[in-house]
């Protein structure tokens, strides 16, 4: 050990780098950096395995940029998450979730944080790397014997030539006065090339490039067309483990996977005891008036207009003439067998009471099927106050306008 | 301060230093101190002495004064205790959590060998010690609990449990006997572990072993943190959830732990700046000691809101009637109005304002800014105890009213008391703990 006090023979050609002081222990070091920093010295450096308690304050070291970073990072990342979250959900691709508003900010709090935390890591990270000037590839410290130490159990001190204030003899004076066990020149390094070692370099580029590559498949998928069925990784949703309608199940004595309801029972809001708003009838005869429930009101007749136009017209006509896409269609194919469907405006339907015509709309007539599963109640009463209103375009007279319009008709 | 001790252990102890850092070891968060033998408390003054005879007669007058004002106001209600025992859950349990936070708090230093908090370890264990205080704190909620005649909870009533067909299955855990059973466990735990935490801390004082002492509170420590989870959790869920007893929340007991160990630290805090005041541990105690309890008050504030909304979220998500009701109570009114307000208030005032209140390190380590997020944290606590038990007076907004105010100076100040009983008599530092030298001279990083 004692040899290590003494410089090590340099070679002289090499221009010097430095003063590398050794010490046993991280208060030595501290003791040692103090001296150093009150010497004035700005180009130095501490060198040790793990972070040593009060060192920042004995190098004098300050406050870095870097906690604004992280801030500034993970306020970013928050409102990334909040706006994009928005974007996907509200947005672009509307999609309601258990009846939640489109746009929920409870569901958006997990990624919020998630991206918060993410943001601010990286930028911690990678600012940390920055402000320190990493990566390095070379360093005069690295051709030191001794200095492999400092990953172990050493601790050390370099002051560079190239500060102002330093001076071969007077700084070789400072640094004993610090009593290290062992100083050192060191020389400039003029092997290691500087750049960043080519093969990392060239791993860099291919591992940038396979990046991009799960992008840009997904751009070109989403921009071609293809015959072949998709790529179907978990079955779990197509194949599931439970009888469907139609469906046999073995369970049962007749077989059926979907059961009928207990005799005698009904389901829930099904028990429909308003003979006139669900089946047309007052007294056992057909009802020639609305039902209480349904509201004679323009916003009604809006609703059996487009009701009206989306269940009637295929078949029945925009004017309800009974001349629908359908009825056209089945004309042009004239493979026969086909009734016309019927024109709602003839008298014998002007004077049918509503009742009747609700019957009709439920449960179908001739070649017309059933509306009442698919047609809720009040949208097949919105229908027929539609179909009353297209029956008085037909055949309406003079006396049927308001005296205030008339002289606009004449 | 670390460079000056540096100096003076350099010739007495390298090759210990040097071990330490051959190990890589800032694991105990104080790798690069050093370790001097030379005491340096040995002239702090770690006595209260005086100060604390006077803190004991003051806090307990204020206290005997609150919870006399507090019946007194609730008697003339006139609504059969009803309104003053809310009141009084409400103030109790906000106690209960700096009490059961110390425990915590001295279980988990010792838990995880700790050298930083060393200098406040007694501090942390005689408010730890005041557990039996707590339990007689507690009988005027849970001595009608024992009758079965308790005005808030109502499964204490055998035959309104009856009533209530939803409550069938419940009434096998909610009902007075086994409640009974259950408190005994919970404070007799409480109250032992706390006892053995103080006294092995005592007798390390005067112990030629302190390393063996050291060793065996560790020990213990691991059995004690289970167990202290354990009667935390089922406490809370018996004395705050029980509240409604119709409502469930499996994380509930967390959400309490983190009231718990917030109060201590902010609570540590404060009372480290009151012992300053009266000259004591005035070096011992360091702005390195206060940025550490800052940076828990920190620490818990996010884990706080993290665990409000891991509750609130799972619930809002399912949506399932049984478990929305006890929200829905809670933000009736928007948020700027009612119930709602307040569920706003904690949002803002527990979590959003003081995360960027408490961020910085410079706030952390000046007293006047920590005391203030301090005090902040602990209304803020309050107010979250507030807002978990007084929705049960089914009032259409926060009924704050002067009997709150009576509960808290009442039950507050008789803790207080308790604690100043205990301190005066006691060095208020374990003085022979080996690990005391590390503590004085820890530095943050």
């Amino acid at each position: 050990m004692s040899d290590d006090h003494k410089p090590k023979a340099e070679p002289k050609a090499a221009e010097l780098h430095g003063i590398l002081a050794e010490y046993d222990t991280p208060d030595q070091l501290i003791s040692a950096a103090t001296k150093v920093r009150n010497a004035g010295f700005e180009k130095w450096d501490t060198y040790s395995p793990f972070p040593v308690h009060g060192i920042d304050e004995a190098m004098g070291i300050k406050m870095t940029v870097l906690p604004w970073l992280t801030l500034g990072a993970g306020l970013t990342g928050l409102f990334t998450a909040i706006t994009m979250q928005w974007w996907m959900n509200a947005y672009d691709y509307p999609w309601l979730v258990s009846g939640k508003p489109l746009w929920s900010i409870p569901a958006n709090v997990p990624i919020m944080f998630e991206l918060t935390v993410l943001f601010s890591a990286i930028t911690t990270l990678v600012g940390m790397l920055m402000l320190n000037g990493l990566p390095h590839p070379s360093h005069p410290l690295d051709l030191i014997r001794r200095f492999g130490r400092v990953t172990d159990d050493k601790f050390f001190l370099l002051i560079q030539a190239a500060d102002p204030k330093f001076d071969e003899t007077d700084t070789r004076k400072l640094i004993d006065a610090t009593q290290p066990v062992a100083v050192e020149n060191v020389p400039e390094d003029r092997v290691t090339p500087d750049d960043m070692p080519k093969g990392l370099v060239y791993a860099l580029i291919v591992v940038t490039c396979a990046a991009v590559l799960p992008v840009a498949l997904a751009v070109k998928a989403r921009h071609s067309r293809t015959d072949k069925a998709r790529i179907h990784i978990i079955q779990d949703m197509d194949s599931q483990p439970k009888y469907k309608a139609q469906r046999e199940n073995p369970i049962f004595a007749d077989g059926r996977a979907d059961r009928e309801a207990l005799p005698g029972t009904v389901a829930v809001g099904h028990l429909n005891e308003d003979d006139h708003f669900f089946r047309g009838r007052v007294g056992g005869a057909w009802a020639r008036t609305f039902p209480a429930q349904v509201e004679l009101s323009d916003e009604t007749m809006a609703r059996g207009k487009q009701r009206f136009g989306i269940y009637c017209t295929p078949c029945h006509g925009q004017a309800g003439q009974g001349d629908g896409m359908v009825h056209k269609r089945a004309e042009a194919l004239a493979q026969g067998g086909w009734i016309q469907p019927s024109n709602v405006t003839q008298e014998y339907l002007r004077n049918m009471p509503v009742g009747e015509l609700f019957n009709t709309i439920t449960n179908g007539i001739r070649n017309m099927p059933a509306y009442g599963p698919q047609i809720p109640p009040e949208d097949r009463w919105a229908i027929i106050m539609y179909v009353r209103a297209l029956q008085k375009s037909q055949a309406g007279t003079l006396n049927d306008v308001p005296e205030s319009e008339r002289g606009s008709l004449k | 301060m670390a460079t000056e001790k540096g100096k003076k252990d350099e010739g007495k102890e390298p090759k210990k230093a040097d071990k330490g850092g051959s190990g890589g070891g800032s694991k105990g968060g104080s790798g690069g101190g050093s370790g001097p033998t030379q005491p340096e408390y040995a002239d702090d003054n770690i006595r209260l002495g005086a100060a604390g005879q006077s803190l004991f007669t003051k806090a307990a007058a204020v206290g005997a004064v609150g919870l006399a004002a507090a019946v007194g106001l609730g008697s003339s209600a006139g609504d059969g205790f009803k309104r003053f025992s809310l009141s009084y859950t409400t103030a109790f349990m906000w106690v209960l959590a700096l009490g059961l936070g110390a425990l915590f708090w001295v279980i988990l230093q010792n838990l995880v060998n700790a050298h930083w908090s060393i200098v406040l370890r007694r501090v942390g264990e005689i408010v730890a010690a005041q557990a039996p205080l707590l339990a007689i704190l507690a009988l005027p909620i849970v001595v009608p609990i024992f009758t079965g005649n308790s005005s808030i909870y109502i499964w204490s009533n055998h035959e309104a449990m009856s009533a209530n067909h939803a409550l069938h299955k419940k009434a096998a855990y909610l009902n007075s006997s086994f409640f009974l059973i259950r408190f005994i466990v919970y404070f007799g735990f409480w109250t032992l572990i706390s006892r053995y935490f103080l006294n092995s801390s005592l007798a390390q004082d005067a112990s030629k072993d302190p390393k063996s002492i050291m060793g065996k509170m560790r020990a213990v420590a691991g059995p004690a943190m289970i167990g202290w989870a354990l009667t935390m959790t089922f406490c809370s869920v018996d004395l705050l959830m029980s509240l409604d007893p119709m409502w469930f929340s499996t994380i509930f007991g967390v959400y309490y732990l983190a009231s718990c160990v917030q109060g201590i630290n902010a609570f540590l805090a404060l009372v480290a700046m009151f012992l300053h005041k009266q000259g004591v541990l005035k070096k011992s105690v360091t702005t390195e000691h206060f940025h550490d309890l800052g940076k828990m008050v920190f620490a818990f504030t996010v884990f706080w809101a993290y665990i409000g909304f891991s509750q609130f979220m799972l619930i809002w998500y399912a949506n399932i009637p049984e478990e929305t009701g006890w929200f829905k109570e809670r933000f009736a009114g928007g948020w700027c109005s009612g119930w709602g307000l307040l569920s706003a208030t904690l949002l803002f005032g527990h979590f959003v304002i003081p995360f960027f209140g408490l961020v910085s390190r410079h706030i952390k380590r000046k007293r006047p800014t920590l005391a203030f997020w301090a005090i902040w944290q602990l209304v803020m606590i309050y107010l979250d105890m507030y807002w978990l038990v007084m929705p049960n007076t089914k009032a259409e907004a926060p009924p704050f009213a002067l009997i709150d105010i009576c509960c808290v100076i009442g039950v507050l100040g008789v803790f207080i008391a308790g604690i100043a009983y205990r301190a005066k008599s006691l060095n208020l530092m374990p003085t022979n703990d080996p690990r005391l030298p590390k503590s004085l001279a820890f530095t943050n990083l």
